[in-house]
C-alpha cells in the first residue's frame, strides 16, 4: 500500500511550459485519474512520476519519501503504455516474466508468478504467442499482466484503453478496475475520456493546461464543478449568465434568469449582486404547463432518451427528456430547473 | 495490377537482375575457360586457372591479407558503428547532427582525398605503411556504412519499448541485450556486410596506404593485369564473389539474417 504526494510540479519543454504547478495526492489503493484535454500535461505528469522525464521543479513523495532521486529501474512502478509498447520478438510468457528476469529471480517463481499473472487477465493457455497474433485487448492485458507481475507499488496507466472499440473498453475498464481495488494498489490512470474518468476512479484530477483545475470526487467533479471548464469536461452541461440576487446559507443563493427567480445551490462565499454562471445539467430541464418560456431549437432522438437544446432568455439551454415526451422544434416551452442539478459557479461572468 | 503492367513489372525486374549478375556470370564463366585467353564464352570446360591462382604465392598472400583486414575491419566497425549509432539516438538538436555529419564524412568526400589526409596523418604518428594503418584507414572509410545501416535499424525502434523495459527493472545492459539487440539485429548484420565487402574490395585507400611488402587482392590483381591477361585474374575473382557470399552464410550462421 503506497501513498503519492505531488507538490509543486513543474516542466517546460524548450521554453514552452507543459507542467506549471501540479499538485496531486493518493491515499493508498486509491485510484486516481488524471482527466484533461490533448497537451494539457496528463501524460508529462505521469511520465514524471515513473520517472521517464525529470521535473524541472516541484517533489513527488512516496511513503513519504522524495523519489526524484531514485533511478527509474529502482522504483517498481508498473507502467501500462498506451500502444502496449510490448516486446514483439517476446513470446506473452517472456514479456510477462522479463521484470522477474532481469531481477534474477529463480525461473521457478517466474514460472509460478507469470502463471498467476496470466490467468488474473484472464489470457491462461496464449502464453507461447507472439504479440503480434493477439487482438488489441488481449495485448493490452499483456501488458496489465507484465506490470502487475512484478507487484509494483504504484500502477501508472496513460490511455490504456484508447487504442479499443467501445464494447471492449468497458470490459477492460472493468478489469483494471478489479485487479486495482483485489491487490490494493495505488494507481495513476491518464485518460481524456471523462465516462471512464466517471466510473473508475476514486478520485478525479481535471488539468488545464499544465495545471490541476480541480481534485475530488468523481461526484464532486460532475455536480461542484469549480469552472465553466471543468463543467464541460465532465458531461455535458449548459453555462446560464445569471444575476445573484441574494444568499441564503453561504451555499445557497437566489439568482435572476431573465424575469424568473430561482433558488439553487453554489459555491460557498459569493458576492450578491453580481453576474455568474450557472452551471445546468440536461437532466435539470423538465417541461411543463408552467415555468420560463423558452423556444425549441432543436431535438434529437437517441433511443432511451431525446435530446435537444431550448433557447430560454437569449441563452441555449441543453436538455435530456423521456424519448415518449412530445417535443417539436420551433415551439414554445416552460420550463423548470431542478437546483440538484445545478450549481452557481464562482466564476464570474464576463 | 493488370497483366500487361504486371509482365512491365516483370520485365523491369528481370532487366534489373540481368544488368547486376551478367558480370559476374561472364567473369565466372571465363574463369572455367580451357583457353588461354580471358575470353567469353570460354573456350572449352576446366579449372586450370583456380589452379593457377591457388599455386601462386603473390595472389595467396594478398588473399589471406584481405580476408584478415576485411575479418577485422568488420569486427571493429560493427562494434564502433554500433555504439555511435546508440549516441546518435541519445542526442539531440545540434550534437546529434554534427555527430551525424561526422561520421558520414569519408563517404562524402572523395576516397583520394581520405586516402591522402589518412597518409599524412598516419605518417605523422608514424604508422605510416603499416598493417595497422591500412587497418584503421578501412575502419575509417567502412564506419559510415555501418552506422548508417545501424542507426536507421534504431530510427524504427519505439522508444516506449526502453522504457518499459526500463520501468521493469532491467538496467542499461539488460536493456541493451534483451530488447535493443535483438531488434536491431538485421540492421547490424546489414552493416557488417558492407563493411566486409567495402573493405574486401577497397583499392584507392589501400593503394595508398598499403604496407610495405603487403598487398591486397585488388592491389595484385591489378598488377597481375598490368602484365599477364589470362583467366588466372578471373578466377580470382570468382573465388572472391565465392567468399563473400560464404562471409554471408558466416554471419548469417552467427547473427541471424532473418529480420532482415
Ligand atoms: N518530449 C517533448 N518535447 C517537447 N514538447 C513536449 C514533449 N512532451 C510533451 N510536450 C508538450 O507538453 C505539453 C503537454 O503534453 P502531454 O503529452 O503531457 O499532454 P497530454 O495531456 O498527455 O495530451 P494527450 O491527451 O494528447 O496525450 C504539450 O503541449 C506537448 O506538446
Ligand atoms: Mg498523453
Amino acid at each position: 500500500m503506497t501513498e503519492v504526494r505531488i507538490a509543486g510540479l513543474r516542466k517546460s519543454f524548450g521554453g514552452q511550459p507543459a507542467l506549471v504547478d501540479v499538485a496531486l495526492e493518493a491515499a493508498p489503493g486509491e485510484m486516481i485519474t488524471l482527466l484533461g484535454p490533448s497537451g494539457c500535461g496528463k501524460t508529462t505528469t505521469l511520465r514524471c512520476v515513473a520517472g521517464f522525464l525529470a521535473p524541472d521543479g516541484g517533489d513527488i513523495l512516496v511513503d513519504g519519501r522524495s523519489i526524484l532521486d531514485v533511478p527509474l529501474r529502482r522504483r517498481d512502478f508498473g507502467v501500462v503504455f498506451q500502444n502496449y509498447a510490448l516486446f514483439p520478438h517476446m513470446t506473452v510468457t517472456q514479456n510477462v516474466a522479463y521484470g522477474l528476469r532481469v531481477r534474477r529471480i529463480g525461473a521457478a517463481e517466474i514460472a509460478s508468478r507469470v502463471a498467476a499473472s496470466l490467468a488474473e487477465v484472464g489470457l491462461t493457455g496464449l502464453g507461447d504467442r507472439l504479440p503480434r497474433t493477439l487482438s488489441g485487448g488481449q495485448q493490452q492485458r499483456v501488458a496489465l499482466a507484465r506490470a502487475l507481475v512484478i507487484h509494483p507499488r504504484l500502477l501508472l496507466l496513460d490511455e490504456p484503453l484508447a487504442n479499443l472499440d467501445a464494447q471492449l473498453r468497458q470490459e477492460m475498464r472493468a478489469l483494471i478496475r478489479a485487479v486495482q481495488r483485489r491487490q490494493g494498489i495505488t494507481a495513476f490512470y491518464v485518460t481524456h475520456d471523462q465516462a471512464e474518468a466517471m466510473a473508475s476512479s476514486d478520485r478525479v484530477a481535471v488539468m488545464e493546461r499544465g495545471r490541476v483545475a480541480q481534485f475530488a470526487t468523481p461526484r464532486e467533479i460532475y455536480q461542484r464543478p469549480v469552472s465553466r471548464y471543468v463543467a464541460a469536461f465532465t458531461g455535458e452541461a449548459s453555462a446560464l449568465a445569471v444575476t445573484l440576487r441574494a444568499a441564503h446559507a453561504p451555499d445557497r443563493y437566489t439568482v435572476g434568469l431573465g424575469d424568473a427567480q430561482m433558488e439553487v445551490p453554489g459555491a460557498a462565499g459569493l458576492s450578491p449582486g453580481s453576474r455568474h454562471f450557472l452551471m445546468v445539467r440536461p437532466q435539470a430541464v423538465t417541461f411543463g404547463p408552467s415555468g420560463i418560456p423558452a423556444t425549441v431549437r432543436e431535438v434529437a432522438f437517441f433511443g432511451a432518451t431525446q435530446q435537444g437544446e431550448v433557447e430560454l432568455a437569449g441563452q441555449a439551454l441543453r436538455f435530456v427528456t423521456d424519448p415518449n415526451e412530445r417535443v417539436v422544434a420551433g415551439e414554445t416551452v416552460h420550463v423548470t430547473l431542478d437546483p440538484a442539478h445545478a450549481w452557481l459557479m464562482p466564476e464570474a461572468a464576463a | 495490377m493488370t497483366v500487361p503492367l504486371r509482365l512491365g513489372a516483370g520485365f523491369v525486374l528481370a532487366l534489373i537482375y540481368g544488368f547486376i549478375l551478367l558480370p559476374l556470370v561472364v567473369v565466372i564463366a571465363s574463369s572455367l575457360t580451357a583457353g588461354e585467353l580471358m575470353q567469353f564464352p570460354p573456350q572449352g570446360l576446366s579449372l586450370r586457372w583456380f589452379a593457377r591462382f591457388f599455386a601462386d604465392e603473390a595472389l595467396m598472400q594478398a588473399l589471406v591479407l584481405s580476408l584478415r583486414v576485411a575479418a577485422v575491419t568488420t569486427v571493429a566497425v560493427t562494434v564502433i558503428g554500433t555504439m555511435a549509432a546508440l549516441a546518435h539516438r541519445a542526442l539531440s538538436g545540434w550534437a546529434r547532427q554534427w555527430l551525424r555529419t561526422g561520421l558520414l564524412l569519408p563517404l562524402l568526400l572523395p576516397e583520394l582525398l581520405t586516402s591522402i589526409g589518412l597518409l599524412f596523418f598516419l605518417y605523422r604518428i608514424g604508422l605510416g605503411k603499416t598493417l595497422i594503418g591500412l587497418q584503421i584507414a578501412h575502419a575509417v572509410v567502412t564506419l559510415p556504412f555501418a552506422f548508417v545501416s545501424i542507426a536507421a535499424a534504431l530510427d524504427q525502434l519505439d522508444p516506449a519499448l526502453e522504457d518499459a523495459s526500463n520501468s521493469l527493472g532491467a538496467s542499461g545492459w539488460d536493456t541493451f541485450r534483451h530488447i535493443v539487440l535483438p531488434l536491431v539485429r538485421g540492421g547490424i548484420v546489414t552493416g557488417a556486410l558492407f563493411a566486409f565487402v567495402t573493405s574486401f574490395d577497397m583499392f584507392t585507400v589501400s593503394f595508398l596506404l598499403k604496407p610495405i611488402g603487403g598487398n591486397t587482392l585488388p592491389l595484385a590483381l591489378f598488377d597481375y593485369l598490368s602484365y599477364d591477361y589470362d583467366p588466372t585474374a578471373a578466377a580470382a575473382a570468382a573465388v572472391s564473389v565465392v567468399l563473400a557470399i560464404a562471409g554471408v552464410v558466416v554471419i548469417e550462421k552467427l547473427v541471424g539474417l532473418r529480420n532482415l
